[in-house]
């Protein structure tokens, strides 16, 4: 076999496949695709595992690892080397070619049709065959109607190309609209290589009741992520409908100070049982958030910060950093405290990495930092933020003992849904 | 007392429930009756008398059916005809249904405008200002204003049709001879009386109005619930179609065929009303003539570049921007255009163009509708709202008569010789 053969899916269907006798053995009716989880840092590959065979007049499932695509002057051809029937779950978790993706609308994040899938395009690998890219060009279009060739050949003359178009199957979602309930149909793990607010986004434009499916099927972690990156009336609707004990779960993965915003619009009843719900740690910290007042700093700032005592050095920081794997907006700004927890100095992960690890943290530590007093009115951050040009932005009691951060994120988000708020 | 005070109140519910649903089976059957439509009936009427009526009785049936299966597939699967003939029957169908019904439909919008001209000429406004100056306003009126006002302007101004009725009345139609002809149906076997046959179903049944009513029951986002009120919206469609149709037929009957009049288009059919039936008969038909070709000049070009644009996934909608739907409002842009250039044209081959955009119409209906029949029978998509054995038989039954009748046209010129 070469290392190589690429080919379209219109290609290939209706193709009758050969065994290695050379005696015809049934015809390709549809190609079905898994996805291949392959290791964590990777994007998940799709794989062709199977086919839809019609060998004389019954259609099933084969196994598409005995089958062998070759491309001989343009012409494929497809051999089999054996016919082993796939199983029903393998079958249920895939994802057809043709019936699931080709000619179906492609509709980018915010809903807006972009185009119809006029053709697939698969590569064969050594390691097996795999779908690349959606075609969504003219030239795609012409190849399905049987007329690509000619027309290109003519066109050659005039020295004009038929510009191809594709996307990349990465950036594909593979979304059932059939019988007006949008779902998703397979491969979940698909969405999951999408950043987050992606992922919140299709939840958003796929209706109320379908995201719930999709809701309860990522972990909690991801749930958390993506919960977090949704509007209020998805993250209520949500809420409302995920069991206590899911709810609450999701919830404790979650920064105190969304937790709290959320249970603020939540309504009284429902937030107290969420609340008594989570473990105590997580409660108690949502509760001190809760208790201040809207327009005070204390109320969007986050109880999840890193601190240090002045004499941990740069290599035990590193350590704990690697144990705690701290989200990225928690690194934007570390904090030294006394151990009364009083604020004596900032630094950054820019400090952390060019320091020699038996070094203080007191040492490159920034002293005399910009802080924030909690029961500041909220509007002071905005200020201190565009001033120091910070991105985080220590939160400190009468007593300048340490309480918390507020990160520029959740500024600029407050910032937005005021603004809205005050539109309507 | 209370209870009669329960009934009414729930009466007017029911009432504003019909009026907010109420639209999507009218307005298709107001859009049926174009120039196009008009100029059939009349000539129908001119040339065969009350001769062919009948066929408005099975053309009223088949209508209605069709127009329940394109309702009840649009609130069942949410999807327009185009995306389902699309995703169902791949892009070679797709290809060549579309291409030749954008071509019908450029050519159906040159009728338009030919009765924008020719109503206008009866009022004694030359083309060359009634013309452009009616495809800038219906161009404004989509691309930049408001065209859900539009709509109900038409509605309303659609039931000026009915003068129909008025100029029928003034021509002293022959009752009983009417209903006789409706009961013994009579029908002239020759190349000229099976194409006025096929020209009046094919008018009153046109390919792109199955595309266009489909999209607006999604559009109104109507539910199953709501079914029996569509079904009303539609019934009152198809027979203010038919009536329309019918009064046509008797006022260009009971005055040109008597005198022995001959008509090419229905501009002449106002014309020649004018010594028959008085000055007033002969405006009032120009003016539902006018009406009825600028309310399917907006309507033609929209539901074309919209199906077109649904069956290759591009961005569509009178609600979109220009930049977000640019395939769309070109296409929308560019058959009005060409429509309006070609009537402008000095000796245009207008005859032609309609007669052709007609017999690619009546190719196309079977094609779309056995298509149609396929898909609401497909239990994948339709799920338990799958057609009855009594819709499938009227449906196959209308479909097989139209072929027939296509193909006896088609071959009926080589046994003349």
């Amino acid at each position: 076999m070469t290392s190589l053969t690429t080919f379209y899916l219109s290609g290939i269907i209706g193709k009758v496949a050969f065994g290695a006798d050379g005696d015809a053995i049934g015809t390709i009716k549809d190609l079905l695709l898994n996805t291949m989880p392959s290791g964590n840092s990777d994007p998940n590959q799709q794989l062709v595992t199977g086919v839809r065979l019609k060998i004389q007049k019954e259609i099933r499932f084969y196994s598409f690892k005995s089958f062998i695509v070759t491309k001989a002057r343009e012409v494929l051809n497809v051999t089999c080397t054996a016919l082993v029937e796939l199983g029903a779950e393998e079958i249920n978790n895939g994802l057809l070619l043709v019936e699931n993706i080709l000619d179906k609308q492609i509709v980018d994040m915010n809903g807006r049709k972009l185009v119809r899938v006029n053709d697939v395009r698969l590569a064969m690998l050594p390691t097996g065959t795999f779908a690349i890219a959606v075609d969504i060009g003219i030239e795609g279009l012409l190849r399905r109607i049987g007329i690509a060739s000619p027309i290109k050949r003519i066109l050659s003359i005039f020295k004009i190309n038929i510009p191809a178009k594709f996307i990349l199957w990465d950036d594909v979602q593979a979304i059932d609209h059939s019988n007006l309930n949008i779902r998703l149909t397979k491969s979940y793990a698909k969405l999951h290589t999408l950043h987050p607010s992606d992922i919140a986004d299709i939840l958003e434009d796929m209706g109320k009741k379908s995201s719930m499916s999709v809701f309860a099927s990522l972990d909690e972690e991801q749930a958390a992520d993506v919960l977090e990156e949704l509007e209020t009336d998805a993250q209520i609707h949500i809420l409302e409908n995920l069991p206590v004990n899911k709810a609450a779960d999701v919830l404790e993965k979650m920064p105190a100070d969304e937790v709290a915003d959320i249970l603020d619009e939540l309504g009284d009843e429902k937030a107290e049982i969420l609340l008594k719900e989570m473990d105590r740690e997580s409660s108690q910290e949502v509760r001190e958030l809760l208790e201040y007042d809207d327009d005070r700093v204390g109320s969007i700032m986050t109880t999840d910060f890193l601190s240090f005592s002045s004499t941990t050095t740069v290599a035990e920081v590193l350590v704990e950093l690697r144990a705690q794997k701290p989200e990225s907006a928690e690194l934007y700004n570390m904090f030294v405290v006394e151990s009364n927890d009083e604020l004596i100095g900032t630094f950054n992960l820019r400090d952390l990495v060019v320091s020699e690890p038996n070094v203080n943290v007191s040492n490159l530590m920034k002293s005399g930092p910009v802080y924030l007093f909690d029961e500041q009115k909220v509007g002071a951050i905005a200020r201190i933020v565009s001033k120091y040009n910070l991105l985080a932005v220590p939160v400190v009691d009468q007593n300048y003992q340490l309480q918390g951060m507020v990160v520029i994120d959740d500024v600029i988000e407050d910032l937005i849904r005021k603004r809205r708020t005050n539109k309507r | 007392m209370s209870e009669s005070g329960f009934s009414i109140k729930k009466l007017l519910k029911q009432l504003a429930i019909f009026f907010a649903i109420l639209g999507p089976g009218i307005i298709t059957g107001s859009v049926d009756n174009d120039a196009g439509g008009i100029t059939t009936y009349s000539v129908a009427g001119a040339i065969y008398g009350y001769g062919l009526i009948w066929t408005l009785i099975p053309s009223f049936v088949v209508l209605l059916i069709i127009q329940e299966m394109n309702a009840r597939m649009g609130i069942v699967t949410g999807k327009g005809l185009a995306d389902l003939i699309r995703e169902n029957a791949g892009v070679k169908v797709t290809f060549f249904i579309f291409i030749g019904l954008l071509f019908a439909d450029i050519g159906n919008t040159t009728t338009e405008f030919a009765g924008v001209a020719g109503s206008m000429e009866v009022f004694g406004i030359s083309k060359y200002i009634s013309v452009p100056v009616a495809a800038f306003m219906v161009w404004i009126l989509v691309v930049k204003g408001n065209y859900k006002i539009a709509e109900r302007i038409f509605l309303i101004f659609s039931v000026s049709l009915l003068t129909y009725v008025i100029s029928a009345m003034m021509g002293k139609p022959h009752w009983a001879e009417i209903g006789s002809s409706i009961i013994h149906p009579r029908m002239d076997v020759s190349t000229k009386g099976i194409a006025m046959v096929i020209g009046i179903i094919g008018t009153t049944i046109a390919p792109w109005m199955q595309f266009y009513m489909q999209s607006s029951v999604i559009e109104k986002g109507l539910k199953m619930k709501n079914y029996t009120y569509t079904l009303i919206d539609i019934v009152v469609g198809c027979v203010a179609t038919v009536v329309v149709a019918f009064f046509i037929i008797v006022a260009c009957a009971s005055t040109l065929h008597v005198n022995g009049i001959q008509i090419g288009e229905a501009k002449d059919a106002a014309l020649a009303l004018k010594p028959l039936a008085g000055n007033l008969a002969s405006q009032v038909f120009a003016f539902g003539l006018f009406i009825a070709s600028i309310f399917s000049a907006t309507i033609l070009p929209l539901a074309t570049a919209f199906y077109v644009c649904e069956a290759f996934g591009f961005e569509a909608g009178i609600d979109k921007k220009w930049n977000d739907a640019k395939e769309f409002y070109t296409l929308y842009t560019g058959i009005l255009v060409v429509a309006a250039i070609i009537i402008l044209l000095p000796n245009a081959p207008l005859i032609q163009i309609s007669l052709w955009s007609q017999v690619l119409n009546g190719l196309l209906l079977p094609v779309v509708l056995v298509c149609m029949i396929i898909l609401v029978n497909n239990k994948k998509i339709m799920g338990e709202h799958v057609n009855k054995p009594i819709t499938n038989f009227i449906g196959w039954t209308a479909i097989v008569i139209l072929i027939g009748l296509s193909i006896t046209l088609l071959i009926l010129p080589f046994f003349k010789r």
